[in-house]
């Protein structure tokens, strides 16, 4: 029983990670169309990023900053630079797959090339462990989850109540009734990729402080992961990939208290197809 | 349209290949002056992949060293390297490669766990010697001519591992070992041993290496109150695991018991960044093949491994630790020991020079003891029948060509250095065998 | 050197087996299949466990299941019939309307999935370590290691290389290839014309796992040896960049990709100089850069490949050179065509009163989400008439449409065609009982030449199935050739002779649209549902199109026509149908329709 409460705070660390990773995946989707399977690799370039800063001597929290800035800008380059010109030549859904992966082998083996296939670590406190009601959490992961849900109310409101978050809801449901109704809609994507990217670099920095140690294809799986959540939920839908987060990273670690741990990850692959299989617009999008 | 296929399919391969350099079969001497091969078949990349440049580390000592004294019968050695990625699949076609386009090939050192079973075959197919790191038991009953090993199989070295934490008191174990080839072969003769050891196992946790986080596994393990842990997890793993204890644990790392392979330097760097260089040196111990510390041997071969620092590509910190890098040592042995076979049996083609690798390794009685290749040389030019001891200790190889070593305690200084703390002896371990 | 050569020719045919797989069914059948490892690893495995002794053997250190010593060329047959068995329940993910990106990551993440659980799940086929020591075809009867053997088998991995690719040639060229091509172009639209989507797709899932389960039991006979490592998603990526590169569609294409891509640059690289200076990770990283590299400027610049997908040229007999206009006089006539032979099934019945209804819509629903497009509409279409379907924009026209033709499912309401109750038959099948549409948006199978388009159309090919295409040309040579006079036959009564062999992608929108009602005719209708037929035509173009349709009324056909114009209602449509916002408001002759107030104020403009 200690066990089960104590892998459910784990959970919901890892819950916290692929929240903020999901959110920026699916809307990247949402609002472009575009399922950027190079999302893992930018997080990881992000990390990356953040390493360098913290070897220099700095915070990881500083390095944080400078990841975020990284990857947003990385992802709007890649966007205007590589996605957008391929859909504007009517490139099918399934061929900006395979140029997103093309993108994964790019950026991912290009961070391997410079900085070395060797494991690494952040220099950094994780703080004291509080040990509450049968979860054991450090400071460090208590922030992350706060983190967490700074972010998801941070996209609500978005979304919600700002011009912006609302054009970016209708580019989302149509784009050409978005544009006829006077949206700049390219503008509204450049802007989502900004931001969809900023997530991105903090996800990745978030998820290497969790990691404890990393390497250049440390996300390789985590993005499978990342799939399951925001299928889960109903890709494009922002409060879905949430949801999604909270149920896949809840489930792969409850279930290493129950099955051997090296399957934890089995448990998240069968939910994910099994969605593909049964409902693929995911338990917040509409039925098809 | 069939014929023209097939027509397409050679004539391309056939024009791309005629560029390839040619290779002379492995089974004639080389021509005189040319330079001797010796190649490093290991892991470069994936988890394991700090394997390979350790022994390249000490294959450019080895042979420095010999071209130094003058080389062998008038051939310097040089050494390269073929990744073998860590895995079976890419190992064989490796392998293959590297017999087609090495002229001059004499030896192979490496083939650990991770590719021996798929490519040691292949090399005593093509009649070629070679000293392999693998303990993997099937070495220790089947028939390889070409095959010898300095290492102890893993049941000993699981073994090992149970009588040091019998030698340090622990009463209660957790198991924690990657899901990979190399580790998953010393679970069960380390449940074995501790049972006979009268110690309990309190939890068996398989790691899968592709994941970033152990946090329930590490749980499991403290919820289970171990005294210490014994694990390998190569990569990622046993770092973040560390890691992950000790935020789980209030802070304090549980005393690790590791293996051989702990005892390099990118795994220092990686659990020393983990979870503090201080707290980790002071709860780490790891059982390591026997190597001379001091005396004759040594001091040949620390000269001619340090001589070779910032020489050897794809190596990263610590450069001392190769000194005690377990394979490492016993892979300077092995090229010292070819070498000066190749001297005895005046040819460097492994079928005749094969037989001396044993005579010089057991000794005859009255043999002249040496602890270099210069030394030997010297001795064998003045006639006399020698026994090589390198710094991995005498060798003695049974009918299988595996020459049992002895083990030895390990553990780091915060700064990465490794000490010798202690030593096991073969009766002991037969003790645990039960 | 032997060796070397071996090594290459072996992986250069075990490679292009893969590929043309692959070829199969992505770039023929347009099955993007990222799970594609997975197959050749089962017959990689199966091969494996077939040949190998029981696991006590050889010291008892691989644990695995099998090990039933089978001869040569069990192995191999076996290793073929898993790779077709583990296709069967990847059908689930790609035979239902799934998204072709949302179905190949299904399929990434079931590669991920399977090769974890084989890694953690060591009594399968022992784990991480994989099998070793797997014996290798009659390697009792010779010795593996003379030079003699290796050639051998490398021959014989050359031949059974050269024997897919000629398997696959056979399928391809077929009629059942065209229906694979046009299901990849426009798969909504091969639905729409009577192609069985599931099964063609499933067909060649099987068929290409069957083939790549071929190519890994020759690969594991070869190598010796198996494990998970050798199957990571990665190998797919690399296995799609070979397609792309050499030519997705072009089987030659399939080929030369293989010997480009994973093995020439693999083994490329392996001649780069081993430079001690540089850290031993940065090559192969650099590999991985490149062909990501590869990958996206292919895409870019040359989506087509090296060798691109050939263009099908079928010679028509009697065509003399193509010119734009009709034939001059004096020209030799073309030779006697059959008749317009869009004869219906049922014979018309000439009895007197109302005509019977061939297609009824009863209390028809249909909501998207919180809309209601469609509300309560029934709507009866009679036999031999040309009855139109007008509506402002939104008012639900192309929805019922849909509705009818099987392309939507009704919310609730029922359909019959002919008296049988069909509102839950897909669209294929309705097409097969003659209920053919067309649609609003451009859909001419693009890659298909304009007499291709027609001919696939056509409902009873016997060369338009698996079995039938494995028999042959002969086998179906007579079904093709008649096709072909009747395609023929339709092209010159609208026109377009000239244009047979032009890929229907090039065509002006005006002569798009007569494609795409010439291959609704090629279907054999009983009746067509025709979505905006004239939209974005040349009025000169339309008044042609309204006056085949009005003649093919009085041969028998009957067709809704879905339309804008009224000029057009006014001209070919009795009667006529109005419906706003998702509602019929009122049926008749325009004429009658004009009288009424309700119908003027919604729709008609004085």
């Amino acid at each position: 029983m200690a066990l089960f409460l104590a892998s459910v705070g784990f959970g919901l660390v890892t819950a916290s990670v692929l929240a903020i990773a999901a959110v920026g995946f699916t809307l990247q989707f949402g609002v472009t169309d575009v399922l950027n399977l190079a999302y893992g690799a930018i997080m990881i370039a992000g990390a990356y990023v953040a390493y360098v800063v913290n070897q220099a001597g700095a915070s990881v929290w500083v390095g944080l900053v400078a990841a975020v800035a990284v990857c947003s800008l990385g992802s709007v380059l890649v966007n205007s630079g590589v996605y957008a010109p391929f859909q504007r030549r009517g490139t099918s859904p399934i061929t900006l797959v395979i140029v997103s992966l093309g993108m994964t082998l790019i950026i991912e083996f290009g961070v391997e090339a410079v900085a070395g296939g060797a494991g690494v670590s952040y220099t950094m406190s994780q703080g004291t462990t509080f040990h509450e009601g049968g979860l054991i959490l450090t400071t460090v992961q208590l922030v992350i989850i706060a983190l967490s849900l700074v972010i998801m109310a941070g996209v609500h409101a978005l979304l919600r109540y700002t011009k912006l978050g609302k054009a970016m809801r209708a580019t989302a449901a149509n784009k050409t009734l978005a544009r006829n109704c006077g949206i700049r809609t390219s503008r509204v994507i450049t802007v989502t990729w900004a931001l969809t990217g900023a997530l991105c670099g903090l996800a990745g920095v978030v998820f290497a402080i969790d990691s404890g140690s990393f390497d250049p294809t440390a996300t390789d799986i985590f993005l499978v992961l990342i799939l399951a959540a925001v299928f889960l939920g109903g890709p494009g839908q922002a409060y879905g990939a949430m949801l999604g987060a909270l149920v896949i990273g809840l489930a792969t670690e409850v279930s290493a208290a129950f099955i051997p741990p090296d399957y934890k990850y089995v448990v998240a692959f069968v939910i994910l197809l099994v969605m593909l299989g049964v409902r693929p617009t995911g338990l917040l999008g509409a039925p098809a | 349209m069939k014929l023209a296929t097939v027509g397409l399919a050679l004539a391309l391969a056939l024009g791309v290949t005629a560029c390839a350099s040619s290779s002379t079969t492995s089974n004639s001497s080389a021509a005189s002056g040319s330079t001797l091969t010796v190649a490093d078949v290991a892991p470069f990349s994936g988890p394991d992949a700090a394997l390979g440049p350790t022994y390249l580390a000490t294959c450019y000592g080895a042979t420095t060293a010999i071209n130094n004294a003058g080389g062998v019968m008038g051939h310097k050695l040089a050494c390269k390297s073929v990744d073998t990625r860590g895995d079976p699949a890419d190992a064989v076609p490796a392998v293959n490669q590297m017999f087609a386009s090495t002229s001059n090939l004499a030896l192979v050192i490496g083939c650990t766990s991770d590719e021996a079973a798929a490519v040691v075959p292949i090399i005593n197919a093509h009649k070629m010697a070679m000293f392999c790191m693998t303990g993997q038991s099937e070495f220790d009953h089947v028939h390889y001519p070409y095959f010898y090993r300095l290492v102890p199989p893993d049941l000993e070295e699981a073994y090992a591992m149970v009588q040091i934490a019998k030698q340090l008191g622990y009463k209660r174990v957790a198991l924690a070992f990657g899901n990979d080839i190399g580790s998953q072969t010393f679970i069960q003769p380390a449940i074995a041993g501790l049972k006979t050891a009268g110690i309990t196992m309190t939890t068996n946790q398989t790691l899968d290496l592709n994941a970033t986080t152990f946090r329930t596994e590490a749980e499991a393990i403290i919820a289970s109150h171990p005294d210490a842990i014994m694990t390998e997890a190569l990569g990622n793993a046993d770092p973040t695991l560390f890691s992950e204890i000790k935020q789980l644990n209030g802070g304090k790392v549980i005393p690790i018991v590791a293996t051989s392979a702990a005892i390099s330097p990118p795994f220092f760097k990686a659990s020393a960044a983990a979870v503090g260089a201080s707290a980790f040196t002071s709860n780490f111990h790891a059982d390591n093949l026997v190597t001379e510390s001091s005396g004759p041997a040594y001091a040949a071969f620390s000269k001619a491994l340090l001589a070779e620092q910032g020489k050897v590509p794809g190596t990263t910190g610590n450069f001392t630790t190769y000194l005690s890098a377990p394979g490492g040592v016993h892979l300077y042995d092995g090229i010292n020991l070819a070498a000066l076979a190749m001297i005895m049996s005046k040819s460097t083609n492994p079928s005749v020079y094969g037989p001396d690798i044993i005579k010089i390794g057991n000794g005859v009685p009255g043999a002249t003891v040496v602890y270099s290749f210069a030394q030997g040389e010297a001795a064998l030019k003045a006639g006399k029948a020698i026994r090589y001891e390198g710094p991995g200790g005498p060798t003695s190889f049974d009918s299988y060509h595996d020459s049992t070593g002895i083990f030895q305690v390990d553990t780091y200084s915060p700064n990465g250095t490794v000490n010798v703390v202690g030593n096991l002896t073969a009766a002991q371990l037969r003790a645990l065998a039960g | 050197m032997t060796y070397y050569l071996v090594n290459l020719l072996i992986y250069a045919a075990v490679d292009a087996m893969a590929c043309l797989a692959l070829n199969q069914q992505f770039g023929i059948a347009g099955v993007t299949n990222f799970g594609f490892i997975i197959f050749q690893a089962a017959g990689g495995y199966t091969a494996a466990i077939l040949a190998m002794p029981p696991k006590s053997a050889n010291g008892g250190f691989q644990s695995y299941i099998g090990g039933w010593n089978l001869p040569f060329p069990l192995p191999w047959i076996g290793a073929t019939v898993a790779g077709g068995l583990i296709a069967l329940p990847f059908t689930f993910l790609v035979g239902r309307r799934l998204r072709g990106d949302f179905a190949a990551v299904g399929l990434l993440v079931t590669a991920v999935l399977l090769n974890l659980l084989v890694t953690n799940y060591v009594p399968l086929f022992n784990g991480d370590a994989g099998l070793s020591l797997i014996p290798q075809p009659l390697q009792g009867e010779f010795n593996p290691l003379a030079s003699g053997y290796k050639w051998g088998l490398t021959v014989v991995a050359l031949l059974l290389c050269a024997a897919v690719y000629w398997f696959l040639r056979r399928i391809t060229e077929s009629p059942y290839g065209r229906s694979l091509r046009a299901m990849r172009d426009n798969d909504a639209v091969a639905d729409s014309l009577g192609k069985n989507l599931l099964s063609l797709r499933t067909g060649m899932l099987v068929l290409g796992g069957a083939i790549a389960g071929l190519s890994g039991g020759v690969l594991v006979s070869y190598i010796t040896t198996w494990s998970p490592a050798a199957w990571g998603y990665a190998e797919t990526v690399v296995l799609f960049a070979a397609v792309i590169i050499g030519g997705a569609g072009n089987h030659r294409g399939a080929i030369l990709g293989a010997i480009l891509v994973p093995v020439g640059f693999e083994e490329a690289t392996r001649y780069i100089p081993n430079s001690n200076s540089l850290p031993p990770n940065l090559i192969p990283s650099l590999q991985w850069v490149a062909i990501g590299l590869l990958i996206v400027l292919f895409l870019w610049f040359r989506p087509q490949g090296i060798l691109p997908e050939r263009k099908r040229v079928i010679p028509l007999p009697g065509l003399p050179a193509p010119r734009a206009g009709p034939p001059a006089d004096g020209e030799k006539a073309a030779p006697a065509a059959p008749a317009i032979s869009v004869r219906p099934r049922a014979a018309p019945p000439e009895s007197p009163g109302p005509r019977p209804a061939v297609l009824e819509a009863v209390d028809i629903v249909r909501d998207f989400g919180g809309v209601r497009a469609v509300n309560d509409v029934s709507l009866a279409v009679r036999r031999g008439t040309l009855t139109g379907l007008i509506g402002p924009n939104g008012a639900g026209k192309s929805t019922l449409l849909a509705i009818l033709a099987g392309t939507l499912r009704a919310s609730s309401g029922t359909v019959i065609y002919q008296g049988q109750d069909i509102t839950g038959m897909p669209a294929y099948r309705r097409a097969r009982l003659g209920l053919v549409r067309t649609f609003q948006l451009a859909s001419e199978f693009k890659r298909l030449t304009v007499l291709e388009n027609l001919l696939t159309a056509v409902p009873s090919n016997r060369g338009d199935t698996l079995r039938g295409a494995i028999a042959g040309r002969r086998y179906w040579k007579g079904d093709e050739t008649a096709a072909i006079a009747r395609a023929q036959a339709v092209l010159s009564r609208f026109g377009l002779e000239s244009l047979a062999n032009s890929y229907a992608g090039d065509l002006s929108g005006g002569q798009r649209r007569l494609v795409e009602i010439m291959r609704a005719l090629m279907a054999e209708p009983t009746m067509l549902l025709l979505d905006e037929p004239m939209a974005g035509v040349h009025p000169n173009l339309a008044r042609r199109i309204g006056n085949e349709l009005v003649a093919l009324c009085q041969e028998g056909m009957t067709i809704l026509m879905v339309e804008h114009e009224l000029a057009i209602m006014d001209e070919f449509c009795d009667p006529v149908a109005v419906m706003a916002e998702g509602a019929v408001l009122a049926e008749g002759t325009m004429a009658q329709l004009r009288r009424r107030s309700e119908v003027v104020e919604a729709y008609l403009v004085g």
